[in-house]
């Protein structure tokens, strides 16, 4: 769902920028990244509910968002191939996009009741 | 026979091509700049009259990060408001057993200083490397002293007649 979302947000950016970052931000590096987030995030709810039992949920969300707040650092200091033009612009499409995976992860998860 | 004998004594005027590039390397930051212009005459046979007369403008300074862009041309460090341009001024070009030796002035952040460029010309690229220490320009906000002093700089300028 977050990597949905983060590529049609891409596509968004490139409609109202037309700036083309599909070097680095593609459909194969978003769907490949969100995947991975998301099942670190199931590993880290796993063991967040197994140590803290009732209060793994409330841990494990707070770690979540602070964690993803953190993430934004990371498009921030991110030093783009210098054929890339307008790097400035970049931190505008990334950043978002940090916020994807825990976003779809607190829709989805009351779904699930446990 | 004036007009022969002035064409004899002029050396080539060069213009910079498409594809240049002058990159610069410290370590972080790293980067490039993509505004170069001026006047090149450079005639091999003829180095008494070959002159570089060239600008890059600092504003084109690509890091490949924005931050840092934004933070290469503000007061602390460029100050592209002040400084718009780092020129080189050439005043005399001698032939050496690598290339060619450029001496001038180098002025880069409101100060000029006496500078030497090796560079070799084949196929009608000029290319050069050498350092330049940021402190001799006063290139230093003071709160970042893990930076290297010197920064390696490359030139690659193919040129058109």
């Amino acid at each position: 769902m977050a990597a949905i979302a983060a590529n049609i947000y891409n596509q968004v950016y490139f409609f109202a920028t037309q700036v083309d970052f599909s070097a680095i931000v593609n459909i194969v590096t978003l769907v490949s990244v969100n995947i991975f987030v998301s099942l670190l995030a199931g590993l880290l709810y796993m063991l967040s509910t197994s140590l803290f039992k009732e209060r793994g949920v409330i841990v494990f969300n707070l770690a979540y968002s602070m964690g993803s707040f953190a993430c934004v650092m990371i498009p921030i200091m991110f030093t783009l191939p210098l054929s890339q033009p307008f790097p400035e612009l970049f931190p505008g499409l990334a950043v978002p996009m940090v916020f994807f995976p825990v976003i779809a992860w607190m829709t989805i998860e009351p779904l699930f009741p446990s | 026979m004036m007009a022969s004998a002035f064409a004899f004594f002029q050396a080539q005027t060069w213009k910079v091509a498409d594809g240049y590039s002058v990159k610069f390397d410290g370590g972080d930051p790293s980067g490039e700049f993509t505004g170069l212009n001026g006047t090149i005459q450079f005639d091999e046979n003829n180095l008494a009259a070959s002159k570089f007369d060239v600008t890059i403008d600092v504003a084109s300074i690509n890091t490949g990060n924005g931050m840092k862009n934004t933070h290469a041309k503000g007061a602390g460090w460029f100050d592209v408001e002040k400084y718009p341009t780092i020129a080189f001024t050439s005043s005399a070009i001698t032939k050496t057993a690598t290339g060619y030796e450029a001496k001038g002035t180098l002025a880069m952040h409101g100060i000029q200083k006496e500078f030497t460029m090796p560079f070799t010309f084949a196929n009608n690229t000029f290319n050069s490397a050498f350092e330049v220490n940021r402190h001799d320009f006063k290139l230093d906000d003071g709160k970042h002293e893990k930076m290297v002093p010197n920064m390696k700089v490359t030139l690659v300028v193919p040129v058109t007649k």
